[in-house]
């Protein structure tokens, strides 16, 4: 074990970094639907029915339901599915991407882009923005040097909740049973 | 001249209620490949395994069980349980893993089956694999396990073949390889604030922050922090981060160190461990340093 203190020892590391927003991209699509289903030969991109979409989105209460599907095969044999949505919480943007077995049963969620921002209102309003695809007024400076962050991370629960809605987008137009 | 760089990846999922991300060095794109899957799958196992929020699962069993009939564990449980015991005799009881119940009549964890109110880390045996309760508990790892599958995954990297990585859960993180790299901290509360904390090379860092998921038990404020003295939740807006060899320990320790302060000074020195208090202040955030040979104290700007 080396260390050196940084904090409250120097002039320099007094003050707290004063523009924080984290953003990390992680593996592209293509990576994540290869790890997780490495026998497959193929994967198809599949369209699930807007009304089934509609329902989903109306009895979860959002406005949106809307996530890319694709079916893994290896030649004929079916191995399963793999899903990539979004949800975006109060300070905090996440692709994540699910892998279901041909059962609907979920074998790894993977985060595929996470983005966030500690900073005031302004800042997180414009900071969205670039999301978004509105302009922002000042662009946001994303602090791409901190890459080791100690303390309190995104919790699991938007994504659980948005690991249900693809379940029932399973239940409804995907599985064969 | 051909200069041989390694080869880097990022990923992360999501596994013991957070993000838990992965950053590895290796020779060659296969060996990451081999890498990453064996330090996931391994993180999965420990999540399956302890996990207080599956009653099926093998912690849910022992809970439900071990007072009636001697129940065998796993040796990830068994590896747990010795260390958690070992740090509640260290620490006289300021860890303690039997707290859950606690914890969960706080509102911060499911309820489950009746526990005895007088029940403590003492209750608990563990002879060759095997654990009884002495009286009805409920054990939870919570304050130790995401330390504990850090350390697992990070030695899964090393066995697979990586030169350097990091294994970073929810803020619990423990870095190898020959570089030294800064790690800065979050603290906690509604004006959350990032510090740089340290420069460390082959160590551990975890933090826990409090304050911002506090709610009201009965008449007052209270965090998931749990005064093993009184057994009541405490309010506490201190954000505590422990250095260590291991996160399993770092991650432990930080909970000690929110509820005594300085005076869980001799305990870090036991286990090798440094540690860094923040408290806010009007404005700024007070920072104390307790190492082996020093306790400083400043205060940071916000």
């Amino acid at each position: 074990m080396h260390y050196r203190w940084l904090i409250g020892t120097s002039l320099a590391a007094l003050a707290p970094t004063a523009e924080f927003a984290y953003a990390a991209e992680y593996m592209s699509v293509e990576t994540a639907q290869r790890a997780a289903f490495p026998e497959a030969t193929a994967f198809d991109l599949v369209l699930v029915a807007s009304d089934v979409k509609a329902a989903i989105a109306r009895e979860s209460g959002r406005f949106i339901v809307d996530p890319r599907v694709w079916r893994a095969h290896a030649g004929d044999r079916e191995l399963g599915w793999y899903v990539v949505d979004e949800v975006i919480g109060k300070v905090e943007l996440i692709t994540y991407g699910v892998a279901l077995e041909r059962d609907g049963a979920v074998k790894s969620i993977d985060i595929l882009a996470y983005r966030e921002s500690h900073g005031d209102a302004i800042r997180l309003a414009s900071w969205r923005a670039q999301f978004t695809g509105k302009r922002a007024a000042d662009p946001v400076k994303v602090d791409v040097d901190i890459r080791n962050l100690s303390g309190a991370t995104l919790s699991s629960r938007h994504v659980t909740e948005g690991v249900h809605r693809i379940l029932q987008i399973y239940q409804r137009a995907l599985s064969h049973g | 001249m051909v200069e041989r760089t390694p080869v880097e990846v990022r990923c992360a999922q999501l596994w013991l209620g957070t993000l838990v991300e992965i950053r590895v060095q290796a020779s060659s794109r296969a060996v990451l490949d081999r890498t990453v899957g064996a330090a996931f799958s391994v993180i999965a196992r420990v999540h399956r395994t302890l996990s207080a929020h599956d009653p099926s699962n093998e912690l849910g069993r022992v809970n439900r069980d071990a007072a009636r009939v001697p129940q065998r564990v796993s040796p990830d449980f068994s590896a747990v349980l010795d260390a958690a015991l070992t740090l509640a005799a260290r620490s006289r009881g300021a860890f303690d893993p039997t707290v859950g119940a606690r914890v969960a009549a706080a509102g911060f964890l499911p309820r489950s089956g009746p526990t005895d109110p007088n029940a403590s880390w003492r209750d608990v045996e563990l002879k060759n694999g095997v654990v009884r309760y002495r009286r009805p508990l409920r054990l939870d790892f919570g304050g130790i396990a995401k330390g504990y599958a850090v350390d697992c995954a990070v030695h899964a990297l090393r066995e697979h073949g990586a030169t350097a990585g990091r294994v970073n859960a929810g803020g619990d993180l423990r870095m190898f390889g020959p570089s030294p790299e800064t790690v800065h901290v979050r603290t906690g509360g509604t004006r959350s604030r990032v510090f740089p904390l340290a420069q460390i090379a082959d160590a551990a860092v975890a933090t826990s922050a409090y304050g911002d998921e506090r709610r009201r038990v009965g008449r007052r404020w209270a965090t998931s922090l749990i005064d093993s003295r009184t057994g009541l939740p405490v309010m506490s807006t201190r954000t505590v981060s422990v250095i260590a060899d291991t996160c399993m320990v770092a991650d432990a320790l930080t909970k000690v160190v929110a509820l005594r302060g300085v005076a869980a000074r001799p305990l870090l020195q036991d286990y090798g461990a440094i540690a860094a208090i923040l408290s806010p202040a009007a404005h700024r955030w007070r920072c104390t340093l307790l190492a082996p040979e020093t306790t400083q104290r400043t205060v940071l700007a916000a």
